[in-house]
């Protein structure tokens, strides 16, 4: 009886998640694509949100960690996402070796190391929905967890390289820390998160003014970014067939097993019901932004087509329309 | 006259403009959203919110002399992060 009551409120969860206005539009997107519409999204428009939406997720969150602090709780919350940034492409490499080459599970395991700023601001929205409180201290997770994935996975790139290989030959340590640390995305999060908070300490009348820019909008420009999303994912779909049974079932499994494992964490740390969703969502998340691109400038010899279909066109998705209801399903099971 | 064309993705743009200026060549055009198909498949401009964006085309013409310089500073980027480059002559009007 218990069990169906719980089976009937996550399907009531999926259905809130899948009948709000972003997640529709991404259907909408992919209807368009898998149609075959003629529906297209100038290439500029995608990145200007993109842009908006880090910069506007960014200086909330600093808005409301200077209201919050940086004490013990935040503190430890943070080096646990930094951990599990580090951790997860370590045992997820050790999986995709079984079936992949070293240049490729290294860029796979980084991408699924790293998180997805989109899903999480997803599940912001889903939990401003249920209104479920969450704090802004989650956001400097969120910039933290881009850049250890993409180091972590150029080192497994150096051990695991065939011995005489010149893995690595061209690579500059310079230049691959510049891009894990100042890749555009991570600056403009972690530099918008700094300006919320020197704005929330100085200036209140100032971060109302921005108000307008970083709230009204917000909710529109996250669903026309969903829409462009939607159509791009299921363009990807086309290259899961060449990343065949194994990753496609990889990167449906490796986001569940990093959410039940994020939730178990979540619950040791003694978060409360959105912000241990927030954190699930971090650890069950893969970057298709970051990674990608460090990837592509850095292991050059590993096959785009794998590392961002199984991120872009099947675990994001996945997080978006079914993930993120379901792991507040967990979180609200597991927590006490 | 030597015309060099070269095709790679707008992400190593800088390098391969950085190894042309080192070769000695005077100038270079560059025509950026380039779109196509390449051996991995299509090239287009939809994942350019994530800096990985369509190709760059650019096209170098120089003395025949300094095609030496130009081949051995650009041939290891193009092996390295993909790409491809052909020579061929060219007569001024």
């Amino acid at each position: 009886m218990k069990l169906c009551s719980s089976a009937a409120v996550d399907t009531s969860l999926i259905l809130q998640n899948l009948l709000t206005p972003p997640v529709l539009f991404f259907f909408l997107g992919v209807l368009a694509a898998l149609l075959g519409s003629d529906l297209e999204i100038p290439a500029p428009l995608p990145k200007l949100f993109s842009l908006y939406l880090l910069l506007a997720i960014g200086f909330k969150g600093g808005l409301e960690l200077q209201h919050s602090g940086v004490g013990g709780p935040v503190l430890l919350t943070i080096t646990a996402a930094v951990l599990m940034s580090l951790l997860v492409p370590l045992y997820s490499f050790a999986l995709l070796r079984w079936k992949l080459d070293g240049f490729n599970a290294a860029a796979i395991a980084a991408t699924y190391g790293s998180i997805s700023a989109v899903t999480f601001i997803t599940a912001e929205s889903f939990l401003d929905t249920l209104g479920l409180h969450h704090d802004g201290f989650m956001v400097a997770a969120l910039a933290l967890m881009e850049s250890p994935a993409i180091i972590v996975g150029l080192l497994l790139v150096k051990l695991a390289a065939p011995s005489g290989a010149d893995a690595g030959q061209g690579m500059r340590w310079g230049a691959v820390l510049k891009e894990a640390l100042l890749n555009g995305s991570v600056f403009l999060l972690v530099g918008s998160l700094l300006v919320g908070v020197l704005t929330a300490a100085n200036n209140p009348l100032g971060a109302e003014k921005m108000l307008p820019f970083t709230d009204k909008l917000f909710y529109g420009a996250l669903s026309f970014f969903l829409l462009d999303m939607g159509i791009v994912a299921a363009q990807r779909l086309r290259d899961l067939r060449q990343a065949g049974a194994f990753l496609i079932g990889f990167s449906l499994g490796m986001p569940l097993f990093n959410a039940v494992l994020g939730s178990l964490i979540a619950r040791g740390l003694g978060l409360e019901a959105g912000n241990a969703l927030l954190f699930v969502v971090l650890c069950a998340s893969a970057s298709y932004i970051a990674v990608p691109a460090a990837m592509r400038m850095t292991v050059p010899e590993a096959n785009p087509s794998f590392y961002i279909s199984t991120a872009l066109g099947l675990t994001f998705p996945f997080n978006i329309v079914v993930g993120i209801p379901l792991y507040m399903a967990l979180v609200n099971r597991l927590l006490p | 006259m030597k015309r060099v064309d070269l095709i790679l993705s707008e992400r190593e743009l800088d390098p391969v403009l950085q190894a042309i200026d080192q070769a000695g060549c005077s100038g270079y055009t560059v025509m950026r959203h380039v779109t196509g198909r390449g051996p991995r498949g299509a090239v287009s401009e939809n994942m350019e919110f994530s800096g990985l964006g369509a190709n760059a085309h650019v096209i170098v013409f120089c003395a025949p002399e300094l095609l030496e310089p130009l081949r051995s500073s650009l041939r290891p980027l193009l092996v390295y992060y993909g790409g491809v480059g052909f020579v061929s002559n060219a007569e001024p009007l």
